[in-house]
Parts: structure tokens; C-alpha cells; sequence
């Protein structure tokens, strides 16, 4: 890859990572909340990188503006038939053969000492992604992921508080999951629950409120689920608020008790700004 | 990748903005193609986690090669022959325990590595400082802590198993690691007169940073495809077996190439294996998987990634069995 072109790259880089982390909250599909000011500073060393690189070694079309001494010698003024500018074509070939592509990146840039204007041809591949966050970002992980994860163990709790007054009570999945499996107050017994996520189908018209939880980044998602019984299952991947009461399957309070819920009213609602995080939901 | 392969007929000797116009083209087909995928939720889920491990690593990345290329461009080389021991046998073991100061996962250390070996360092210890460096530092070991809690044995056999496994390593090299399998690519090295350092140090920094991000783009496709192929109920079946589960979750570290400040929380949640197991889990991931594979083959050549990958999953999961038998 020659400079002109890394220059762009670099400058697209940090467009894309700026665009997911300072101007948009798309970088919540993907990562950690807390990583945000490392995204926003690696947006801003990429363009930095970019500008420089363009200042220096020029971009594209505009190579013999570049003011790197020989920045444009070698390449605008370049002899397009030569052997040397035909092998670094072959080394500009992204990823399909690696090995290749390198060995002859050694022995040309052993063979002409140290030429350097032109970078890897692997870095091609960077525009995949850079592209994909600029035209068109990855959804949020959604059913697929939750039916086929793991479950997450829910931590252990230590003691409960009373559950707050008033009907329905909002619970994050991974509350309700603890009330069913550790409160041995039963408190969640007979009272009715606010519980939101999204809909995974689990086959037979059987669907759970689920969330997916990331520690670091969408790679390392768990799955909390809660099965709803009475009503039918709405689209997957459609985010609902599910109220009902504990569906009894095992002893209330044990590691035995099932987290499951007798729905009473199932409604639609806007995905979260954060798609990973097990919030209560608001009444 | 083999959407992009058009690129490949591309006729010697083209012009300048026709070789630009031709690349831009197969990156837009590449997004076409991957557009008219999109309805199928497998792919989608993929799609999401490779881009999600690209974005996760960059910031570790770009911190790990300014690092590197700082080294290069403002480091002599006498720094670093006083700082480690003259006997390389010695060397190993120090610049394992090392690596508790870079605070990060793996990604940042393979080209940190790369630039202490151009820098004269021995190879031996900059592998071991390459393979304990995102296992043993404060930040994971905090993370592996918050993930066991009231297991604190987790956190102590995490930290002797992967440093036993590095310092092996490095001896191993020592004894039968031959120069020929390791084949860097070449890139501005060094201070040459004439030159400015800034200049050199922007050069180098493009340079690994480009080069180690293509190499982390074919990782993180790697990953994700595993990510997305392996379902996690096939775990259940492996999970009854002591030796087979060792194993198993080895290979797993490999395969989903889960960073190695939250690979803790993901062997929590395996719950169904043996604590060794998991201890295999944890020890195995940042030394190898799928996405160090791609980048320590760009960094060292890939008959050393293929080779030294090897050798370091036996004695990763050898370690792992030992300490965990002794510890957990």
C-alpha cells in the first residue's frame, strides 16, 4: 500500500472510530461503555496520523504536493512499466495470499535498501471494517447470539432489600433471576414484575426476555433469560416489556426455582441506547 | 477475503489512480456483497463481532505500536543490554516478570516484542516478555479477581502458570529456536543520520500500526466465524471428562480469542467445567489464539508464528494441568 493511499486509510480510520465513539453511541454495539475516551483518543491519533501522512507524502492524485523530500519521485514520476513498481503491486494484493505477498515484499525492500514509502499490503484489509462502520454500522447482537451463549451466572447476593411498594415492581433480568433463585423471603412470590429485553424464540412458540451482558466486547457476550409463559411470542429480536408474575417451576428460593413468568401484558418498546446493559426499567 | 480477490487480475503495470480506482472498487463490492448477506442473521451476528473485536483491540494496538515505534525511533540499543541480564538464560525469566508493566492485553505486546528484538534484545526474553505481558499484568489479574470472587487461588495460579509458561518458552527458544524461522519484515529500524526522529518515529509507528492492523483484520474474521460456528451447548458434552475438558477449553481459548481483560469473565461462566479447566481456559488465551496467530505472523514470519504457537498450546495446557493440580 503506498503512503498516499495509507494517509487515506488513516484519515478514514479515524473518521470511523470518531463517527462510533464522539459523535454517534454506536460504539455501545461493540464494546464496553467504559472504553469510549480510549476509542475517542485512538479517533484522534489516527487523524492526526492522516493529516500528517497527507501533509508529507501527499494523497492520491495530489501525490506531488506531498513535501517529504522524494515523496512524489518515486511515485507520480515513477516508470509505470518498471520491474521494482510491478512488485509492489504484487505486495499491494490484500490478505488472498499472505505468504506471498510478503516474500516478496522481503526481497524487494532487501534488494533496494530501505524504501519504505510503501507499506504493508495487509493493511488493505483494514478497510473492511473502516467501511462497514462508516456506510453501514453492524447491528447490535440480538436472538441469534442469546439462543446460542451461554448463560450468565448470576452473581450471588448477599441479602435483599424489600421489594418497593407499588405494582408492577421493575426488575433487571439478572434481579429477578436472583429473587427467584436466592431470596429465601420469597419476596417475589405473588407480587407482578417489570421485566424488558428482547425476544428470543425457543422453538415450539416457547420465546424468553433476554439481554445479552459484555464484559470487553461483543466476542465475550452472556446470555440472562427469563422464560414467558400465556402470551404469544412477538418477533425476535423485538424489544418488549413483559409484566407478570413468577411462573412456579421448582421450590421458590433455591437454586432450583426456574425464572420463568406467567406474562399478563406484553408490550412493545424502543431498543436502549446501550443493548448490553441489564438496567431496571423504567415504570 | 476472497471477496476482494478481483484486485488479483489486476493488469501490470496500471497507472496510479487506476491501481487506487481499481482497490476502492473491490472494497465497494465487497460491501455490496456483503450488503446482500445481510438478511440472515448468522451473518449479522458475525459481521458484529468482527468488527467488535477490530474495535476493541485498536486502542491497544495503537498504544502498543507508538510504543514500538518509540522504542525504535528514540531508544538506543544500550538500554535494554543494561537492563537485562548479560546471560540470556538469566534474561528470560526477567523480562517475563517484565511484563507486568505494560497494561494491556495482546494485542499490544506482539509489536512492543517486535521492536525489543530490532532493538537487540534476545529473542528468548522478548518472547517471554511477549506471552507473560497480557496475562500477568495488574489489570487482568484485577479482572481474573473480580470474575472469581472468594477465589483468590484463581488469581495466584493464573499468574504462576502463565509465568512458568513464558519463561518455559524463552528457554525453549534458547535451546532449540533457530534464527532462520524468524522472519521480520523489514520496516524503518533505528536512528540513521540525517533523518529526524519524529519523522522516523511517525514512519514507524504507520508502519506497525498498518501492517499489525491488517494482520488483526484477518484475526478478528478468524474469530468471529468461530464465534459464530461454535455453539456453546456442544461445551455440556466435553464438560464430564477431566482431561478431555482441559483440552477442550484450551481449544476454545483459541478459537474465540476473547481479550485478555475479559476472558475471566467468560471461564466464569463455564460453569460446568473443572476449576483447572478453566484455569486452562485463562492461561491458554492470551498466550495463543486465533487473532495472535494472524499478528505474530505478520510480526515474526509464519513458520515462527506456526511453530512457536505450537509448542506454547503443549506447554500452556502441561503448566496449567500442573499448577491447577497443585493450587486449585
Amino acid at each position: 500500500m503506498r503512503r498516499p493511499v495509507q494517509a487515506v486509510l488513516l484519515l478514514l480510520a479515524g473518521a470511523a472510530v470518531l463517527h462510533i465513539s464522539l459523535l454517534t453511541e454506536l460504539w455501545l454495539r461493540y464494546v464496553k461503555e467504559g472504553l469510549r475516551p480510549y476509542l475517542i483518543a485512538s479517533g484522534l491519533v489516527l487523524v492526526a496520523l492522516g493529516v500528517l501522512g497527507a501533509i508529507r507524502d501527499g494523497l492520491p492524485f495530489f501525490e506531488g504536493l506531498g513535501s517529504s523530500p522524494g515523496a512524489s519521485e518515486a511515485d507520480a514520476g515513477g516508470r509505470p512499466d518498471s520491474p521494482a513498481r510491478s512488485s509492489r503491486a504484487a505486495r499491494a494484493l490484500p490478505g488472498g495470499s499472505e505468504e506471498q505477498g510478503h516474500e516478496h515484499g522481503d526481497s524487494h525492500e532487501h534488494s533496494h535498501g530501505h524504501d519504505h514509502r510503501h507499506g504493508p499490503g495487509v493493511a488493505w484489509l483494514l478497510f473492511l471494517p473502516v467501511v462497514a462502520l462508516l456506510v453501514y454500522a453492524p447491528p447490535a447482537l440480538g436472538a441469534y447470539t442469546a439462543a446460542r451463549g451461554n448463560d450468565k451466572p448470576v452473581a450471588a447476593v448477599a441479602a435483599f432489600d424489600p421489594l418497593p411498594a407499588g405494582e408492577p415492581v421493575p426488575l433487571s433480568l439478572s434481579q429477578f433471576i436472583a429473587r427467584v433463585q436466592q431470596d429465601e423471603s420469597r419476596a417475589v412470590a405473588r407480587r407482578t414484575v417489570l421485566l424488558t429485553g428482547f425476544v428470543t424464540p425457543a422453538g415450539g412458540g416457547d420465546w424468553y426476555v433476554t439481554r445479552l451482558v459484555v464484559s470487553c466486547c461483543a466476542a465475550d457476550s452472556q446470555t440472562l433469560r427469563v422464560r414467558v409463559h400465556g402470551v404469544p411470542a412477538p418477533p425476535a429480536d423485538s424489544w418488549v416489556r413483559v409484566t407478570g408474575t413468577w411462573h412456579p417451576d421448582g421450590t421458590l428460593g433455591t437454586a432450583g426455582a426456574v425464572a420463568g413468568l406467567d406474562a399478563r401484558a406484553v408490550r412493545p418498546t424502543a431498543p436502549p441506547v446501550n443493548p448490553y446493559w441489564d438496567n431496571v426499567p423504567a415504570l | 477475503m476472497t471477496e476482494v480477490a478481483p484486485v488479483r487480475e489486476r493488469p501490470r503495470g496500471v497507472t496510479a489512480p487506476v491501481r487506487f480506482g481499481t482497490g476502492a472498487v473491490a472494497v465497494l463490492v465487497a460491501a455490496g456483497v456483503a450488503l446482500s448477506l445481510l438478511d440472515h442473521p448468522g451473518f449479522r451476528a458475525w459481521e458484529t463481532i468482527a468488527v467488535a473485536l477490530t474495535v476493541q483491540a485498536l486502542p491497544f494496538l495503537l498504544f502498543g505500536t507508538a510504543i514500538s515505534g518509540a522504542v525504535s525511533a528514540f531508544v538506543p540499543e544500550r538500554v535494554f543490554s543494561r537492563l537485562l541480564p548479560r546471560n540470556p538464560a538469566l534474561a528470560v525469566p526477567v523480562a517475563g516478570a517484565a511484563g507486568v508493566v505494560l497494561p494491556g492485553c495482546e494485542c499490544a505486546s506482539v509489536p512492543v516484542a517486535g521492536s525489543l528484538i530490532r532493538r537487540g534484545v534476545t529473542p528468548a526474553a522478548a518472547f517471554a516478555f511477549l506471552l507473560s505481558a497480557p496475562a500477568v499484568n495488574p489489570v487482568v489479574l484485577v479482572a481474573t479477581a473480580v470474575a472469581f470472587p472468594g477465589q483468590p487461588a484463581m488469581v495466584a495460579a493464573r499468574l504462576v502458570a502463565s509465568l512458568v509458561t513464558a519463561a518455559g518458552m524463552g528457554w525453549l527458544w534458547l535451546r532449540f529456536g533457530r534464527p532462520e524461522w524468524l522472519r521480520m519484515p523489514a520496516r524503518p529500524t533505528g536512528h540513521r543520520t540525517g533523518v529526524s526522529r519524529w519523522e522516523e518515529f511517525r514512519t514507524g509507528f504507520q508502519h506497525d500500526f498498518l501492517h499489525a492492523g491488517g494482520f488483526l483484520v484477518v484475526g478478528a474474521l478468524a474469530a468471529a466465524t468461530f464465534n459464530v460456528l461454535v455453539p456453546r451447548s456442544v461445551l455440556d458434552a466435553f464438560a464430564g471428562s477431566p482431561w478431555l475438558s482441559v483440552l477442550f477449553l484450551a481449544g476454545l481459548a483459541v478459537v474465540l480469542a476473547v481479550c485478555s481483560e475479559a476472558d475471566a469473565f467468560v471461564a466464569a461462566s463455564l460453569t460446568g467445567f473443572s476449576p483447572t479447566a478453566r484455569l486452562a481456559f485463562l492461561v491458554m488465551g492470551p498466550m495463543v489464539d486465533v487473532k495472535l496467530i494472524a499478528l505474530q505472523a505478520g510480526t515474526f514470519g509464519r513458520a515462527f508464528a506456526v511453530r512457536f504457537s505450537a509448542a506454547t498450546a503443549v506447554l500452556a495446557v502441561v503448566c496449567s494441568a500442573l499448577t491447577g493440580w497443585w493450587l486449585l
